[in-house]
């Protein structure tokens, strides 16, 4: 009997393993991976150069890996049994806590945090030390600032992080963000703020930028997405609950203009196509842009502003508009300095950093 | 190409075993020789040629000792077969050491060959020369035909990892095996049992030791998680691809050697070395030791003899003075423990801690690249590398890979397999088989898909 039952075990196992190799020779392939966000690879041209320098191999073994049968659920049972099986804290390097997902990043780099310094100081001796420009900057929180350290995370120092923003960049103006946000402020799956959460951010920096803050009566939430999976949903590969993405609306803005200058094109503020796209947050701004100019026909000022950030930028910088006429736009990690001056006068207006924590501490993409 | 991926798992073997089991016996070694040298050329293409050339050389030696009959003769194509194959070793594994060597000597600048390591090198070689030195000591009839021969350089299973699979100990098998389901199913679970232990334990540890790696706070504990992984996963990585040598061999109707027997159990470094890699401590001592006269000889003749054979072993695992300062320190303690008979009167407990403790120092000195990283790992973890005891990162990672040195320590010992074992005797135990094949291959597959596996620690050698 239990001869029997090793035989038709044994048979089973070839079954699975024979229809698993089955299924990678034969299933028709994807193009795209819409939970990792990126294209997958296609099966290789077999050509004699690739074959004998080898680049054929690489490419087929990567080709097999995007292309492997339930690759998601695949992915999903690794972490699983990651976290579940091996206790593991994180998989690679993403963990979650309280519901939320985050990504380690850890220990503070000093250099890189000096590196990203560096840049805004040639910005600011290049373009604004002599044109009165009055300049702020503040650093937003990452998720990790709020869920690590007091859950036995590791995470970098950010009061270190702080301080050294403040005493490297002694021309501007430092706005700490850090009280008016909290966990809940952050979409669960993703990396960024929700704009619906974060008016009173929005408000802090206009005080200080002496601008009147967004009335928060003006607004109304709008539901964008009730399925929005955030940049670690791929990443952590664990099955987890879309969640609702809202834009806030308001008359204002629903009349601003977005002119971008790489595409000399214009849109609106929010970027409703992009909704079904790779990254549903890119409806914020259309996403990673290198310079936007938003003009405000409904401004209470003629003002201007200058905003240079990231990603985190795009879904606050429309809250900071009930003063501004013109709000220039700027992501230095897809433009180099030396092209701003072709594109943007500088002349006296009022100048935000805004950069994340995370990209202040790998900011070697900041050109 | 390695067994632990999916281009391996999901389609060469795949394939391989259809047509290698379609095919008519007399067919069966040609298919086996075409899928090896497809396999070897997938990572590297143009080395083909260097082990064509080896089989050719070692075939023709071979041939030409089993007809010589005036033994000079015997011995000339036997040197000549040695020669060829420590040439070849000499040339793409040892040059550029002894150049760099020489030229840090003698302050002068020798260029060097700079020449790629073709994988499995020092494999391939051993197996050529224990076929002709078995030829020349009529321990084995040559072989003539030189398709079989060729099976048996490139014989995949074991190409590129070993064990170092004598000529010998498959002779018979090359030429008429027996194909039989329960050494096919006997070779899958046992393949997949290597599988596991590589791409669940292996790597898992050898992602342990890369953030160790690049850690920013390092400390002393953190230091010492390191040796014992390391210690850990070379243990799982090595034998668990020798499990998946020796199942497949199965799969095919060989039957391999074991290569590892339960090591960190050891209450020696003379019981280590009969149960770490086996089959090259064995291929030293009858090709190397005891040609040289073993121990019996004079005390002085016989330190010698310890001390080459183990500077080869070093030698064997990598061209770098880390790895000869491993071997001899291996010698050392050898001749420590024959010297000092008492040692083996202490305590169980001291006998296994000693011989954990210099293995796990002597691993830190293999991994180490180079002398000085070696000099400053083991500084930094007895307490002189100005490092705290402890930071909250070490502790963070020690919470997160709790589970995983859980499961190596106990996997290292036979606690693992006699459970196992009592286990399957029974009709559930039969079925939980079962369930845990299936949950190996598929949490297998997963690791893989999500693209963690590292390459084969051995590879190098």
């Amino acid at each position: 009997m239990k001869r029997t039952i090793r035989t038709v075990s044994g048979i089973l196992v070839i079954a699975l393993w024979a229809g698993l190799a089955a299924f990678a020779w034969f299933a028709p392939k994807k193009t795209v991976s819409q939970a990792e966000r990126r294209p997958l690879q296609q099966m290789p041209q077999i050509t004699w150069n690739d074959l004998q320098n080898g680049s054929f191999m690489g490419q087929f073994e990567t080709y097999c890996l995007d292309q492997f049968p339930l690759r998601d659920n695949f992915r999903s049972l690794k972490a699983l049994w990651s976290y579940h099986i091996l206790d593991y804290q994180d998989n690679n390097g993403i963990y979650t806590e309280d519901g939320h997902v985050a990504k380690l990043d850890f220990p503070l780099n000093e250099t890189s945090v000096q590196y990203a310094i560096n840049r805004f100081t040639t910005i600011y001796e290049t373009y604004l030390k002599d044109t009165g420009s009055k300049v702020y900057m503040t650093v937003i929180p990452d998720k990790n600032f709020y869920l690590a350290e007091e859950n036995g995370y590791p995470a970098m120092d950010y009061e270190t992080l702080f301080q050294k923003v403040n005493a490297g960049m002694p021309w501007a103006q430092t706005v700490d963000i850090t009280k008016a946000l909290d966990i809940s402020c952050y979409y669960k799956t993703d990396s960024h703020w929700r704009q619906e959460m974060i008016l009173p951010v929005a408000a802090k920096l206009c005080v200080a930028m002496n601008a009147a803050p967004p009335d928060p009566q003006a607004f109304t939430e709008s539901l964008a997405s009730d399925s929005f999976r955030g940049v670690y949903y791929g990443q952590s590969a664990l099955p987890l609950d879309g969640e609702d993405l809202y834009l806030l609306e308001s008359e204002m803005l629903n009349a601003c203009r977005v002119y971008n200058h790489e595409t000399k094109t214009y849109t609106g503020i929010y970027d409703l196509e992009k909704l079904s796209g790779y990254d549903p947050y890119d409806v914020f701004l259309s996403g990673a842009q290198a310079l936007l100019t938003i003009e405000n026909p409904n401004a209470e000022s003629d003002r201007e502003l200058i905003v240079f950030r990231d990603s985190f930028g795009s879904c606050l910088v429309p809250l900071l508009l009930r003063e501004y006429g013109k709000v220039t736009v700027v992501d230095i990690r897809y433009i180099r300095l030396d092209l701003l001056a072709e594109n943007v006068e500088f002349n006296g207006q009022d100048v935000l950093f805004a950069y994340s924590a995370s990209i202040l501490n790998n900011s070697a993409s900041l050109k | 190409m390695l067994f632990s991926g999916i281009p391996f798992l999901y389609y060469f073997l795949p394939a391989v075993m259809a047509c290698y089991f379609l095919a008519p016996k007399s067919l069966k070694n040609t298919v086996l020789l075409l899928f090896s040298l497809v396999f070897y050329a997938w990572g590297e293409p143009k080395f083909v040629v260097l082990m064509a050339v080896t089989i050719v050389v070692f075939y023709i030696c071979g041939l030409a000792i089993g007809k010589a009959k005036l033994k000079p003769w015997r011995r000339f194509w036997l040197i000549l077969s040695a020669l060829a194959g420590v040439g070849f070793l000499a040339i793409f594994k040892y040059a550029d050491f002894f150049i760099g060597s020489f030229n840090k000597v003698t302050g002068l600048s020798v260029p060097l060959l700079r020449l790629a390591l073709p994988i499995g090198i020092s494999f391939y070689t051993f197996q050529s020369l224990s076929y002709t030195i078995d030829v020349y000591r009529n321990n084995v009839p040559a072989q003539k035909n030189i398709i079989h021969f060729a099976t048996y350089v490139t014989l995949f299973p074991q190409l590129i990892a070993g064990p170092i699979v004598r000529y010998v100990d498959v002779n018979r098998e090359l030429e008429n095996r027996v194909h039989n389901w329960e050494d096919i199913l006997s070779g899958i679970r046992r393949f997949l049992l290597g599988l596991g232990k590589k791409i669940l334990i292996a790597d898992q540890f050898a992602l342990l030791i890369k953030l160790f790696r690049e850690s920013q706070n390092p400390s002393v504990l953190f230091y010492w998680m390191y040796a014992i992984a390391f210690m850990l996963s070379i243990y799982f990585d090595f034998s668990g691809y020798s499990d998946m040598a020796i199942g497949l061999g199965r799969i095919f109707g060989f039957h391999f050697p074991e290569n590892f027997r339960y090591p960190y159990i050891s209450k020696s470094i003379t019981e280590f070395w009969r149960r770490w890699h086996i089959s090259l401590g064995s291929w030293f001592r009858d090709y190397v030791y005891i040609p040289m006269g073993g121990n019996r000889v004079k005390p002085l003749r016989w330190v010698w003899n310890i001390l080459t054979v183990w500077l080869l072993t070093g030698l064997w695992h990598g061209a770098a003075w880390n790895f000869v300062l491993w071997g001899l320190l291996f010698a050392a303690v050898l001749l420590i423990e024959k010297w000092i008979p008492a040692l083996q009167k202490l305590p169980g407990v001291l006998k296994h801690g000693y011989v954990l403790l210099l293995i796990c120092v002597s691993f830190v000195i293999f991994n180490a690249d180079g002398l000085s990283q070696a000099g400053s790992d083991l500084q930094s973890m007895f307490g002189f590398g100005n490092l705290p005891v402890v930071t909250g990162e070490t502790l963070y990672y020690l919470k997160s890979f709790a589970i995983l040195f859980g499961v190596g320590i106990l996997g290292a010992t036979p606690l693992a397999k006699w459970a196992g074992e009592r286990v399957s005797r029974t009709r559930s135990g039969a079925i939980l088989e079962l369930f845990v094949l299936i949950a190996l291959l598929l949490v297998c597959t997963a690791y893989l898909v999500d693209g963690s596996f590292s390459p084969f620690l051995y590879f190098r050698f």
